[in-house]
């Protein structure tokens, strides 16, 4: 019996531990303004991407290094949805990195407890935002916290195959091309059955209706807020409904580019690997696909309009940068920040494939030869920009996991898993649980 | 300690110096140092128990009841994640997934190791090679390169398609199809068959060679030889087998990530239940719900390791027992 | 053969010798059979593995799509490129990472299950029937159950990203099947020795290092082999626990390298997968005997 109770109270003890060190929120981030160390420092920096970006990391680094010897950075990269599990192992652990890359969907949830360093006393001296777009500026600051500085602009953009398109013998969409246009092109050129290189059949692209991004478009084109201020929905059900339902005469007569298909060619797709003619994503992906494609010739042109003839692009601040506020050396931290940010050389090196810098010098310091992909991705932002009239929808706590929900219930509704009333309303429920 | 109470004749008076008393203090002494001895070699594995055991075991108990996500303080709600649980789309999905798995793949695993240790349990040359030999993928096979290879072996104009097409299977890798995706992980359980296969090997070797012989002498053919003398002599290494490889095969965890990329995917068919825990726990870090579900979990092992147990009395032969 | 000839012609002489000559005919075509059904079988098992193998010597290009295994055109471009490592990472530290995981778990698990055997086999302390279930039902217990409250006790002590998470349980004998097949062992080792000691006046401690641990070196070589395997091929611990890539082991920086190269490069990851394998196919061809046999005895008196 003694031994008994000894152990139920080893064992609660040891409850009683856990659970006690279980409040993992609200200790307050360092805002110390130090000065920049003069003694041999390491700092962390992360980010994700792929093979070529960590290149033109390794070759910005190596410049920095060059600048401030003393400052030693070791760095980590993964791909974009391992990037964000990694980031919540560390935020609880308060040991996210000294410097990270940072997206908007995740800005919130990073806020909300104290995670990200306040960049706001560097601004102005360690940092230099002069060549920025204040409106870019804000779009990093949460509650009056400066925890993130964007170094870049995306906006959507439809990217298609010309020599590819020829060989089916179907015209690109017309300028003013509506979404229900881009579904009848798709199915048109899928029913061309023309082969590709690798001897599968050439689509017209994938259901364009699984990727969140494009309804917030489309949400914002029909003259909705996608996300209110208090963090409730702009949208419906029946939004959804009808923008899923956009595709619905394409999945049914699986003119859309195979699911089954796409799954294997992971980390590549259709577009990539020349099978499909048209690929709807962020505009910096041009470097991205040229690479993974081999093919020069990939020409871009807007989103398909609304049902109002209006495009309503939005400029989507991309790829910002971002402190842990448990970093040991803020100041080090602050001085890669405005490194990366501002170094012209640093926007040679990039180029357009994180989007078109931020930073006005690093936009002139781009060699855009003509034809280049920077050239190409640069004029097609220059050309877009009277389209370009809505602010970019400010994502919401949890926009990560509904984001990732809707991709997941995409590929179910591709393999014919689920009807899109029952996506629908998986979404919202799930929605409803992940905003808590 | 109560036996030495019995053993006093109430009709002697024993003083404190009397000699049963002394001996009656040395036993309690020796018993009290063996206890001490006891439990000082025990100390690390009574550490690891309540610390990393026990302790963890109450402490998600606790959990299920929270909806803490490692940002905040757990916050008390009752029953709430069960009860999602049961709605949950994605749980049924999983749990379908995973049952349907043991349900095919422990049997079809089984009677492979069974058969080829009947074919092995003889005394041929090279015996002891081609046990090894089959009992090499058992090491691997749940390991990440494998996973690797196995996805490899079965995309898109890989080499099963190939063969599949060959004999007349539809074209197409099997990974991108909902369909086959789950034969693929069979046929990855089914590949390791070397483990069991090597312990119904041993059973075997135990059963008397004698009893076949009076068998045949009987004129029973191989298939009765088969029934009424190999099965039941091997019942005891056939429940051990199959009570370890159901509860293995409720826990694939490294296979199913490595090849869905830890989507469950396509579609959700290769959504085992541990690969959906670990999502929800350690991708959307909702662990109270994740706990939960590691719960259930457990509940449904120990409610199948007992139907194991107690159905064991009809049909496991112990040798020794009379016939 | 040339026995048969002696009894020619004689009725009654050695009608045996020709039943003998039958038997052995019939012995050696039924051997023939065997060793031919086993090796067909066997070939359809192994062929993943060499499959695997072929693949990582041929280009890319060559693997899909070709049914056949023989490498045209083989090299060793995979290897190299599987040996460059990833993010900046080399190969070797992963497989440093790796082999210190593994040396480490073989040595504790040596350690703790050894002494945990010793009290469970050898010991009649109070409560020791009550300790030695809970242990085997540890056996049987889904490991999830307890991966979240360990996950959250080494996050808030500061472990997460460091090796300790992963090694801690093989210093305390939380993995009971080691405890559970050196208690096996030792219940067979004769107690006279122990006894011949104990009236010499040797305490526990003696009895252990001196007799025990020498007589348990079969027991000791098995569970070291298996730890060592089991600890290389690890993966959800160390996906867990380990989140910078200069201390990822080899399964993590291998899915690592799926993930990062293109689906057109599957010469490298098959490359990358036998070197991650090299060191527990080693361990195998040296230790077959003890591993098999370890594995043989678990299911006798189950």
């Amino acid at each position: 019996m003694k031994r008994l109770t000894l152990k139920a109270i080893g064992v609660a003890a040891v409850a009683a531990l856990v659970l006690s060190a279980c409040g993992g929120g609200g200790s307050a981030p360092k805002s110390a303004t130090g000065a920049l160390e003069t003694g041999p420092v390491t700092i962390n920096f992360t980010w994700w991407g792929n093979v070529d970006r960590a290149d033109r990391y390794k070759q910005a680094l190596a410049l920095f290094k060059k600048k401030y010897p003393n400052i030693t950075v070791r760095t980590s990269f993964v791909d974009f949805p391992t990037y964000w599990t990694a980031r919540a192992t560390e935020a609880a652990g308060r040991a996210l990195p000294d410097v990270m890359q940072n997206d908007m969907a995740y800005l919130r949830e990073y806020t909300a407890n104290g995670h990200l360093l306040d960049l706001s006393p560097y601004i102005g001296k360690t940092i230099n935002l002069s060549g920025f777009d204040q409106s870019l500026v804000k779009a990093g600051n949460i509650d009056g916290k400066q925890i993130a500085i964007p170094t870049s602009t995306n906006t959507l953009a439809l990217f298609y195959n010309p020599d590819l398109l020829k060989k089916t013998g179907v015209a690109p969409p017309a300028d003013n091309y509506t979404w229900a246009d881009y579904a009848t092109f798709l199915a048109k050129v899928s029913d061309t059955g023309t082969k590709a290189a690798s001897g599968q059949k050439v689509f017209g692209g994938i259901d364009y209706a699984t990727t969140f991004w494009f309804f917030l478009q489309w949400v914002v084109q029909e003259g909705k807020t996608p996300f209110n201020a208090d963090g409730t929905f702009g949208f419906n059900e029946k939004d959804m409904t009808a923008f899923l339902n956009l595709t619905a005469n394409l999945r049914k007569g699986k003119q859309d580019y195979p699911i089954a298909r796409t799954t294997q060619l992971l980390p590549k797709g259709g577009f990539t690997v020349n099978e499909s003619t048209s690929e709807i994503t962020w505009d910096n992906f041009l470097a991205g696909y040229v690479a993974d494609s081999g093919t020069e010739n990939i020409a871009m042109m807007p989103v398909p309009s609304g049902s109002d003839g209006k495009k309503d692009m939005f400029f989507k601040p991309s790829m910002l940068l971002s402190a842990g506020a448990n970093t040991k050396h803020p100041a080090a931290a602050a001085t890669l920040i405005n490194f990366l940010l501002t170094d012209p050389e640093v926007g040679a090196i990039f180029g357009t494939s994180k989007g078109v810098p931020a930073d006005k010098a690093q936009r002139a310091a781009m060699k855009l030869k003509p034809d280049s992909v920077d050239a190409t991705v640069t004029a097609y932002e220059k050309a877009v920009t009277d389209k370009v009239t809505k602010p970019v929808p400010l994502p919401v706590k949890g926009f990560g996991s509904i984001e990732s929900d809707y991709k997941r219930l995409g590929e179910d509704l591709s393999y014919g898993r689920i009807t899109v009333d029952a996506f629908v309303k998986e979404w919202f429920a799930n929605a409803a649980q992940a905003m808590q | 300690m109560a036996l030495t109470e019995k053993m006093t004749d109430p009709g002697v008076r024993s003083t404190a110096r009397s000699p049963a008393a002394k001996r009656r203090r040395a036993a309690k002494r020796r018993r009290a140092a063996e206890t001490r001895a006891g439990y000082a070699f025990l100390t690390p594995w009574l550490l690891g128990f309540v610390l990393l055991t026990a302790g963890p075991m109450l402490a998600s108990l606790y959990l299920s009841f929270t909806n803490y996500n490692l940002f905040a303080a757990p916050k008390w709600v009752g029953l709430d994640n069960f009860q999602l649980l049961f709605h949950d789309p994605r749980f049924l999905q999983s749990a379908k997934v995973t049952v349907t798995y043991v349900l095919l793949g422990t049997p079809v695993k089984l009677i492979s190791a069974l058969a080829v240790a009947m074919l092995l349990n003889n005394s041929h040359r090279g015996k002891g090679l081609y046990r090894s030999s089959f009992y090499a993928p058992s090491l691997i096979g749940a390991s990440v390169s494998i996973a690797i290879v196995w996805k490899a072996m079965f995309i898109d104009r890989g080499i099963v398609d190939q063969v599949g097409q060959f004999f007349g299977l539809g074209a197409g890798g099997w990974v991108g199809n909902p369909n086959m995706t789950m034969p693929m992980f069979i046929l990855l359980t089914v590949w390791q068959f070397g483990a069991p296969m090597v312990i119904f090997l041993a059973g075997l070797k135990q059963v008397p060679a004698d009893l076949y012989e009076a068998a045949s002498v009987d004129g029973a053919g191989s298939v009765r030889k088969f029934l009424s003398i190999t099965l039941p002599m091997l019942s005891p290494v056939l429940f051990f087998n199959l009570l370890l490889e159901t509860i293995h095969a409720f826990q694939i965890f490294a296979s199913a990530f490595i090849i869905s990329g830890g989507t469950g995917g396509p579609a959700g068919s290769t959504l085992f239940y541990t690969l959906y825990l670990y999502q929800r726990g350690f991708v959307d870090f909702r662990m109270g719900y994740a706990a939960a579900m590691a719960w259930v979990l457990v509940v449904v092992v120990g409610i199948i390791t007992l139907l194991f147990f107690k159905t064991s009395k009809f049909w496991v032969h112990y040798s020794g027992e009379a016939k | 053969m040339s026995v048969a000839g002696i009894s020619r012609g004689s009725v009654t002489a050695e009608p045996s010798a020709l039943r003998r000559r039958r038997r052995r005919n019939t012995e050696r075509v039924r051997s023939v059979l065997f060793h031919a059904c086993v090796v067909a079988v066997l070939a359809v098992v192994l062929y993943p593995a060499l499959w695997m193998l072929m693949s990582s010597l041929k280009p890319t290009a060559d693997i899909v799509g070709n049914v056949s295994l023989w490498p045209e055109g083989a090299s060793l471009d995979n290897f190299a490129k599987a040996l460059q490592g990833i993010g900046g990472v080399s190969f070797w530290t992963f497989f440093l990472n790796s082999m210190i995981l593994a040396v480490a778990s073989v040595v504790g698990i040596a350690l703790s299950a050894s002494v945990s055997a010793y009290a469970f086999a050898r010991i009649q302390f109070a409560g020791r029937s009550v300790w030695f279930a809970l242990m085997i039902g540890s056996l049987l217990l889904p490991i999830h159950v307890v991966i979240i409250p360990q996950y959250i006790i080494f996050n808030n002590l500061g472990l997460v990203n460091t090796f300790v998470p992963l090694l801690l349980g093989k210093f305390l004998a939380a993995e009971a099947f080691f405890v559970f097949l050196m208690v096996q062992f030792m219940r067979n080792l004769p107690r006279e020795l122990d006894e011949a000691a104990r009236i010499d006046g040797a305490g526990h401690v003696r009895i252990f290092i001196s007799i025990m641990l020498p007589l348990m070196k079969p027991a000791l070589v098995t569970c070291s082999i298996f730890a060592f395997i089991w600890s290389w091929n690890d993966f959800l611990g160390p996906l867990l626990y380990l989140k910078d890539p200069s201390l990822y082991s080899l399964p993590i920086a291998l899915r690592l390298f799926v993930d990062q190269t293109s689906t057109s490069d599957y010469g490298a990851q098959m490359a990358m997968a036998v070197l991650a394998l090299i060191p527990v196919l080693l361990f195998f061809l040296i230790f077959q005997r003890y591993l098999v046999e370890g594995v043989a005895t678990q299911g006798l008196k189950g």
